[in-house]
């Protein structure tokens, strides 16, 4: 599912991050990519989403060449990817169920499905009752779960979640648990995890990446 | 050596941001050619927004401003032109000064200043929180969510504001003509639309064409470039407003001189 070769990645301020990466996890496989803060995880994840341009080489997601190419542009309709941001993320001027419907509507799924998928999925992750509010107007923790209720509502092949515990407290943070496992052990979900404390992982089959300033280390599960 | 350097460094800077506006409005068109029917509701609906911040919003304003321009066309050239029959040339005044140029150039300053600096600020601080970053990673291609939609609700807002200006300032003129000289509303109308020809439609559609897409892809531009803080938002705002007069006034004198010279 996703092809890493040769991949160096340079932070905004031009500072070195990584290079000379090679990693290719399958469909269906797992990835915790770990390290401490500013080590570049973030960065990792929008690259694979073609949101970020490495600065070489290759990057290759579902058989399609995203760097060097068109990065996000190149999979849209082709590759279905649900990202869950750290922080932000959701549209400030839709309510936090339309944030979640809108990929669906755009990417033509028919209305009434949308509907059952949008509610199942604010409803698994407790935010039926904030459903109609904007996300200024909720606390962080739901619009954290927002973010993880659009990637269970598109049902992606390839989930990214960056730092997706960061936050929550124990009662969130099981359902949050709950819904990666279930991601994790599903056989055409790749999903890919960056995180800094990795021990809230452990229970996962994942091949781990460390990265640690310019020393990279990959550890198979 | 040191001069050739500083005397290119703008030149080359103003080629490439001509080069990101040309890129810009290209991808623009060609994802606007890709759009599936489900997504032309959604784009659609953006649309509507759009015309409601930019046109209707702005119609009270544009109005105002065009009636007020009329009367006073006609009170100066009253003033200037009494006693060699000033009411002979009513028509002529009003599609040269009003007409050709005032009313699409005023509409879009107007537009500059109300839509192009909304434009730029939000889409400058959807960059900022990570909107732009959400809506792409999810398959929502930015060119057909966030420009198409801005773009045709500038360029649809932009002809109808057009035409409820000069509406308005000859109106206004009407007024100011009837009040000094008691000329009738037939012989008013018939003397302007003498004085137009088709040539005026057709640039005043160029105008509208060409100005909306110099207001909107430049505020988008500007806009989307913020990456960092929100200090840049009003850097971005300002950069848009000086940027998007030139173009609106050059592209005008450009116009008029292919039209008129």
């Amino acid at each position: 599912m996703i092809e890493l070769r040769d991949l160096a990645l340079d932070a905004p301020d031009g500072r070195p991050l990584l290079a000379g990466l090679d990693l290719t996890v399958p469909l269906g496989g797992n990835l915790l990519v770990t390290g401490p803060s500013g080590s570049g995880k973030t960065w990792l994840l929008k690259v694979i989403a073609g949101l970020e341009c490495p600065a070489g080489d290759r990057v290759r997601v579902a058989g399609r060449d995203i760097w060097p190419g068109d990065g996000a542009l190149g999979m849209a309709g082709r590759v279905s990817v649900g990202f869950a941001f750290a922080t932000g993320g959701l549209l400030s001027n839709l309510s936090l169920a339309e944030n979640v419907a809108l990929p669906l509507r755009f990417l033509g799924v028919p209305a009434a499905e949308s509907q059952v998928r949008v509610k199942s999925a604010l409803v698994r992750l407790g935010l039926a009752a904030v459903a109609s509010l904007r996300p200024h107007a909720v606390s962080a923790v739901a619009r954290k779960h927002a973010n993880l209720a659009r990637v269970l509502a598109l049902q992606p092949a390839l989930v990214l979640l960056d730092d997706p515990l960061e936050g929550l407290d124990s009662a969130d943070r099981a359902i949050a648990q709950e819904l990666i496992l279930a991601w994790s052990v599903d056989s055409a979900c790749t999903l890919v995890i960056a995180a800094e404390e990795p021990a809230s992982f452990s229970h996962l089959e994942a091949e781990r990446l460390q990265l640690s300033g310019a020393s990279i280390s990959v550890e198979s599960p | 050596m040191a001069f050739l350097a500083r005397f290119g460094a703008p030149v080359r800077g103003f080629l490439e941001f001509l080069g990101d506006q040309a890129h810009l409005v290209l991808r623009t068109l060609r994802h606007a050619l890709l759009l599936r029917l489900d997504q032309m509701a959604v784009v659609g609906g953006l649309t509507k927004l759009q015309i409601r911040f930019t046109g209707l919003d702005a119609l009270w304003l544009i109005v105002g401003t065009a009636l007020l321009l009329g009367a006073v066309t006609l009170i100066q050239a009253f003033s200037q032109l009494s006693g060699l029959g000033a009411e002979n040339y009513i028509g002529v005044l009003m599609v040269l000064i009003i007409l050709r140029e005032l009313g699409p150039l005023l509409t879009a300053v107007l537009i500059i200043g109300r839509s192009s600096t909304a434009i730029a600020a939000e889409l400058g601080s959807m960059q900022l929180n990570g909107e732009v970053d959400a809506l792409a990673a999810h398959g929502i291609n930015p060119y057909q969510y966030l420009l198409l939609p801005r773009w045709l609700g500038v360029l649809v807002s932009l002809f109808a504001l057009v035409v409820c200006f000069d509406a308005a300032a000859l109106a206004g003129g009407f007024l100011v003509a009837k009040l000094k000289y008691a000329v009738t509303f037939g012989f008013y109308m018939d003397s302007v639309r003498q004085t137009l020809s088709n040539r005026d439609f057709v640039a005043t559609l160029l105008k509208v064409l060409l100005f909306s897409g110099a207001i909107s892809f430049q505020a988008c531009h500007f806009g989307l470039r913020i990456r960092r803080s929100q200090t840049e938002i009003p850097q971005a705002v300002t950069k848009t407003v000086v940027s998007a007069l030139v173009a609106v006034f050059a592209l005008d004198g450009l116009i008029a001189a292919l039209f008129y010279f």
